[in-house]
C-alpha cells in the first residue's frame, strides 16, 4: 500500500515536471525585453536644478554620504550642483523626501552598471538628465 | 740522389681524386636520403593502402559512429541538459550564443581551458595531471561498442557486454585516485563516496543488464540489439530497464544519487581541486557516461535500430537515444539527493531482488505464455 | 578537539568557503562518517552593525536594521523604529499599524519562501529552489510596487510608514497570494510527501523542547517541538494590528516524538506559518482604516529624542528579534543599540544538535533551522 502509495507520488512528481518542460518560462529575455518598472521604483535619481534652493536637505538626509553639494556653482537664481556617488548610494530614498522644493528624484532606470568605478560617480551634467547612449550589443541597440 | 726518398705528389691526380671522393660522399649521403624517403614512400603507400582498403573502418573510427560524432553528442548532451533543466526550474538555459544558446557550450570550453592550472601543494603532481584525461579516454572507449545499427558499429566482440562493463568499473576507481591524490579532505571523502556508489549500483547494473543477454543468448551488445527484431525487451523486463536506469544514475553521479559530487555536502567532490582544463575532462567523461548508458539502454531495451520501417536504422536508434536521454534527463532533475549510506542500503534491498525477479519472472513466462518464446531471436 | 576522541578523528572546516557556508564557518571533527563535535564560528559576516547605529540619525537607523537580514527587511526594521516611537512617545495612526501588519506578514511569507527553496538547493533539488523562488516574485513585485525596491524596502519610519497603499498595490498583493495559495497544497504533497525528502530529514537534527529553550531557540523552531511561543500572541504590540485578525498561534507537534522536533517537524511547522500569515493578510486586507499614514509632526519627533531607554521587538521569520536603544538628552543618534538577533541561538545550537548525525545531514540541520548569518554577526 505505502509502496504503492511512493509510486504514485513519484509519477505525480513526474507529471508535474512534464508539464514544466512544456511550458513558458517564467523568466525574460533580459537585454532584449525588460520588465516594468512602477512608478515608485528607486532607481538613480534626476535633479532639477530649477527647483532647487541649496538648502542641503539632501545632504544632510542621506545615510552614507554619497551627495556631495557644491554651492558655489550656480545656473539658476540660487540653486547648487549636486554630485552623485553611486557606488556609495542604497537607494533608501530619504534625501528624495528630505526634498521639500520638488528637485529631487528617483527614476525607474536601475542598470547603473559601468566600467569602472569612478564612472558611477555622477556629475551634475549626468544627474540632471536622463538621457544618456543607448547601449549596444551585437549590432542590437536597446534603450 | 740519396738519403731520401722524395715524395712526389701527382697533384692534379689528388685533385681529380677528391672530386671523385666528394662525388662518392655525395652519392652516398643521397643515396642514405634516397633510402629513406623510398622507405617513407613505401610507408606512405602502405598506410595509404591501407586505409584505402579499411577506408570504412576508419570513416568509421573518427568520423561517424566514432570520435568526432561522440563528442559532437557530448556536447549536444550538455546543451540539451543544461536547456531541460532550465526548463524544469522556470527559467530559459543559454540563449546569448548561437541559436537557441548552441555555441555556449565552446564559449564555457574556452573559458574553462584558458584558465591557469593551479595544482595544490599536497597534490601528487604527475597523477594529477594524469588522471582526468584518462578517464575521459577510459570513458570514451565503451562506444566502440555501441550498435547505431548492424553496420555502423566501429567493432563487434562476443564479449562486449562484459568488457563495457570492464572499462567503467575503472571509473570510480580513478574518482577515488584524483580525490586521494588531490591532497585535500573534501575531494579524499568525494572519491570514497565514488566508490561507495559504484559498491552499490555496480551489481545491480550487470544483474539488470544480464536480462537482455539471457534472452538473446548472447553477450555481444550488437546481437543482444539485433535480437529484438521481433519483441522489445522492455515489454518483458520492464522493472529490468527501471533497475539499469536508477543503478546506472547511481553509477554515474547525477543528482538523486549524486553523493560524490554533492556540491552542498562536500564542495565539488573528487573534482573540487581539479583546475580549469582537467574539469572540463571530468566533466565532459561525466556527460559521455550520460550518453553512453543512453545508448546501452536502447540497444538493451528498446530494440536497437528497429522502429519505423521506413526509416533509416540509425535515424532509428538516434531518435530512440534522444527520447531516453530525455527520459533520463527528466529523472535526475527532479528528486531530491539521499545519502550515501541510504544509496546503498536502497541498491541492495530493492535494486539487486527486483532485478532478478524480473529475468526470473521473464523466464517463467517465456515457459507458460504461449507464442512469446516465438518472438525471440536466439543467437542474435 | 577534546583529547578523548580517537587518533582516527579528522578536522574539517566547513566554511568560510564552501559553496553552502555563506559567511559562515563551522569546524567539524569527524569520525568515519559521523560528526562528534561541532564548533561554529560567527565572525565572517560582520558588518559591525551595533557601532554604525550609534553614527545614524533615528531616521536612518531602520536602514541599518533592515540590512541586517534582506530577506524580512520589513519585520527586522520594526524593532528599532518601534524603540524610537516609545521612547518619544508617538502616536501612530490606525492605517500605518494595519498597514505595517500586512506588510511584515508578506515579508515573512516571502521570507519563508526563500528558506524553503534554499532548503532545497542544500538537498540537491535545484527544481524545487526556483519554483516557490518563482511565486516569491510576486511578492517582491508587490513591495517594489508600494515602497519601490525589491528588498531594502525601508517601509516604517518612526511615527508611520512612507508609502501609501494604492489599488495597484492591492491587487499585485492579492495576485501574490492567490498564486501562492494554488500552488502550496501542490507543493506541500511533492516535499513532505516525497519519499527520498522523508528520508533526510526524519529524525534528522533532533532536539528537546527542554534543551531548546535552554539554548535560546524561538519562532518556528521552538513552536515545532510543540510549544506555542509567539511574540505576536504572547507580547502583543500595541503599534501592530494582529489583534484585528482572528488567527491561532501555529504549532505543530509531531505524534511519533511529542515534545521533540527535527527537520521535516521544521518543516512542516514553517509550512504552517506561511498558512497562517496568508489568513492573517486576507483578514486584514478587508480592514484597512482610511486616514493619514504618518504625522509629520510626530515623525519630527524622531530628530531630537529625550532621554530613555526602549525595548522594541517583534517576532520574525526565525524568532524573536529585539533591539534595545538608550538615548541621552536631545540625542540625535543612540547612545546604544543593542540588537538580538534570533539566529545567534539557532547558529550556537548546532554545537548539541550536530553531534551523531552523519557528515551529509550536516546541512540539512543547518538549513532547517534557517539561520542567517546577518543576525548573528551584529
Amino acid at each position: 500500500m505505502s509502496k504503492l502509495g511512493v509510486i504514485k507520488d513519484i509519477l505525480q512528481v513526474l507529471r508535474h515536471i512534464v508539464r514544466q518542460v512544456f511550458s513558458r518560462p517564467f523568466t525574460y529575455f533580459y537585454p532584449f525585453e525588460d520588465r516594468e518598472y512602477p512608478e515608485r521604483t528607486r532607481g538613480r535619481h534626476i535633479h532639477i536644478r530649477e527647483n532647487c534652493t541649496a538648502c542641503g536637505q539632501c545632504v544632510r538626509a542621506c545615510p552614507v554620504v554619497a551627495i556631495r553639494i557644491d554651492k558655489s556653482d550656480r545656473k539658476y537664481e540660487k540653486d547648487a550642483a549636486l554630485y552623485f556617488d553611486y557606488s556609495r548610494c542604497i537607494f533608501c530614498g530619504l534625501c528624495v523626501d528630505a526634498c521639500r522644493f520638488d528637485a529631487l528624484y528617483h527614476t525607474p532606470v536601475v542598470d547603473l552598471s559601468e566600467g569602472s568605478r569612478d564612472e558611477l560617480k555622477y556629475d551634475p551634467e549626468r544627474i540632471e538628465t536622463i538621457e544618456r547612449e543607448p547601449l549596444e550589443w551585437r549590432g542590437r541597440r536597446f534603450r | 740522389m740519396k738519403g731520401g726518398v722524395l715524395l712526389q705528389i701527382d697533384i692534379f691526380g689528388w685533385l681529380n681524386g677528391i672530386l671523385g671522393w666528394v662525388s662518392g660522399v655525395l652519392s652516398w649521403v643521397l643515396g642514405i636520403v634516397d633510402a629513406v624517403l623510398a622507405f617513407v614512400w613505401s610507408v606512405i603507400i602502405w598506410v595509404w593502402d591501407l586505409a584505402w582498403a579499411n577506408f570504412f573502418l576508419l570513416f568509421k573510427a573518427i568520423v561517424f559512429p566514432g570520435l568526432v560524432f561522440i563528442l559532437m553528442l557530448i556536447i549536444f548532451d550538455v546543451w540539451f541538459t543544461r536547456k531541460v533543466w532550465a526548463r524544469v526550474q522556470d527559467r530559459r538555459g543559454p540563449f546569448h550564443l548561437g541559436k537557441y544558446g548552441g555555441l555556449q557550450l565552446f564559449a564555457d570550453a574556452i573559458k574553462l581551458v584558458a584558465k591557469e592550472t593551479i595544482i595544490p601543494e599536497g597534490a601528487k603532481r604527475w597523477m594529477f595531471r594524469f588522471l582526468p584525461g584518462f578517464l575521459l579516454v577510459v570513458v570514451l572507449l565503451p562506444f566502440v561498442f555501441i550498435p547505431w545499427s548492424s553496420t555502423w558499429i566501429i567493432a563487434d566482440l562476443s564479449v562486449s557486454l562484459v568488457l563495457v562493463f570492464a572499462f567503467l568499473t575503472a571509473v570510480p576507481v580513478i574518482a577515488l585516485l584524483t580525490g586521494w591524490v588531490s591532497g585535500s579532505k573534501y575531494t579524499l571523502i568525494g572519491g570514497f563516496r565514488a566508490a561507495n556508489n559504484q559498491f552499490a549500483a555496480e551489481i545491480p547494473l550487470i544483474v539488470s543488464s544480464a536480462g537482455p543477454a539471457l534472452l538473446a543468448g548472447s553477450l555481444s551488445i550488437l546481437n543482444i540489439s539485433q535480437a529484438q527484431s521481433q519483441l522489445w525487451y522492455v515489454l518483458i523486463l520492464p522493472i529490468s530497464f527501471v533497475t539499469f536506469l536508477v543503478s546506472g544514475i547511481a553509477s554515474i553521479g547525477l543528482v538523486p544519487l549524486d553523493a560524490p559530487v554533492a556540491d552542498s555536502e562536500v564542495i565539488f567532490g573528487w573534482r573540487t581541486e581539479l583546475p580549469g582544463i582537467y574539469f572540463t575532462m571530468t566533466y565532459f567523461a561525466e556527460f559521455a557516461k550520460q550518453v553512453l548508458y543512453s545508448a546501452l539502454m536502447v540497444a538493451f531495451f528498446f530494440g536497437g535500430s528497429y522502429g519505423v520501417p521506413t526509416f533509416p536504422p540509425v535515424l532509428n536508434f538516434f531518435l530512440k537515444f534522444l527520447v531516453v536521454l530525455f527520459f533520463f534527463i527528466v529523472v535526475t532533475s527532479s528528486f531530491y539527493r539521499i545519502r550515501q549510506d541510504q544509496i546503498v542500503k536502497y541498491s541492495w534491498k530493492y535494486l539487486m531482488p527486483l532485478s532478478v525477479i524480473n529475468i526470473v519472472i521473464a523466464l517463467i513466462a517465456l515457459v507458460y505464455v504461449p507464442g512469446l518464446a516465438g518472438l525471440l531471436v536466439q543467437g542474435g | 578537539m577534546s583529547p578523548d576522541i580517537g587518533d582516527e578523528a579528522v578536522e574539517i572546516w566547513f566554511g568560510p568557503q564552501h559553496v553552502s557556508a555563506h559567511g559562515w564557518a563551522a569546524k567539524l571533527t569527524v569520525v568515519g562518517d559521523y560528526i562528534v563535535e561541532c564548533d561554529p564560528h560567527a565572525g565572517y559576516f560582520h558588518r559591525s552593525a551595533e557601532k554604525v547605529l550609534e553614527f545614524r540619525t533615528f531616521k536612518q537607523g531602520g536602514l541599518v536594521l533592515e540590512r541586517m537580514c534582506m530577506l524580512e527587511a520589513f519585520l527586522a526594521e520594526y524593532p528599532y523604529i518601534s524603540a524610537v516611537e516609545q521612547i518619544a512617545g508617538m502616536e501612530i495612526p490606525e492605517r500605518a499599524k494595519v498597514l505595517r501588519t500586512i506588510m511584515m506578514e508578506a515579508s515573512r511569507i516571502h521570507s519563508l519562501q526563500f528558506w524553503w527553496g534554499q532548503l532545497s538547493a542544500e538537498l540537491g533539488l535545484f527544481a524545487m529552489t526556483l519554483w516557490p523562488w518563482v511565486d516569491r516574485e510576486f511578492f517582491l513585485d508587490t513591495f517594489e510596487e508600494l515602497t519601490g525596491s525589491r528588498h531594502a524596502a525601508s517601509f516604517s519610519t518612526p511615527g508611520g510608514i512612507r508609502y501609501d497603499f494604492t489599488d495597484k498595490v492591492r491587487q499585485k498583493l492579492l495576485r501574490a497570494i492567490g498564486r501562492l495559495e494554488s500552488n502550496l497544497p501542490k507543493f506541500k504533497d511533492m516535499l513532505l510527501r516525497s519519499p527520498t525528502f522523508k528520508m533526510r530529514t526524519k529524525d534528522v537534527g533532533l532536539f528537546n523542547a527542554e534543551d531548546g529553550i535552554k539554548w535560546g531557540l524561538s519562532g518556528p523552531n521552538i513552536k515545532s517541538c510543540g510549544i506555542p511561543m509567539d511574540l505576536r500572541k504572547d507580547w502583543p504590540d500595541p503599534n501592530l494590528a494582529y489583534d484585528l485578525a482572528d488567527w491561532e498561534v501555529p504549532v505543530y507537534e509531531n505524534p511519533e516524538h511529542p515534545g521533540q522536533s527535527d527537520a521535516y517537524d521544521r518543516m512542516v511547522q514553517r509550512f504552517m506559518e506561511i498558512e497562517t500569515s496568508v489568513s492573517i493578510i486576507k483578514q486584514l486586507l478587508d480592514q484597512i482604516p482610511d486616514g493619514p499614514i504618518v504625522d509629520p509632526k510626530a515623525r519630527a519627533k524622531a530628530n531630537r529624542l529625550p532621554a530613555g531607554e526602549a525595548y522594541g521587538r517583534v517576532e520574525g521569520t526565525r524568532g524573536i528579534t529585539t533591539v534595545w536603544l538608550k538615548t541621552q538628552d536631545k540625542a540625535q543618534t543612540p547612545w546604544r543599540a543593542k540588537i538580538r538577533g534570533p539566529c545567534f541561538a539557532s547558529y550556537y545550537s548546532l554545537k548539541h544538535m550536530v553531534p551523531g548525525s552523519t557528515f551529509a545531514d550536516f546541512v540539512v540541520v543547518f538549513g532547517s533551522l534557517d539561520p542567517y548569518p546577518g543576525w548573528w554577526d551584529r
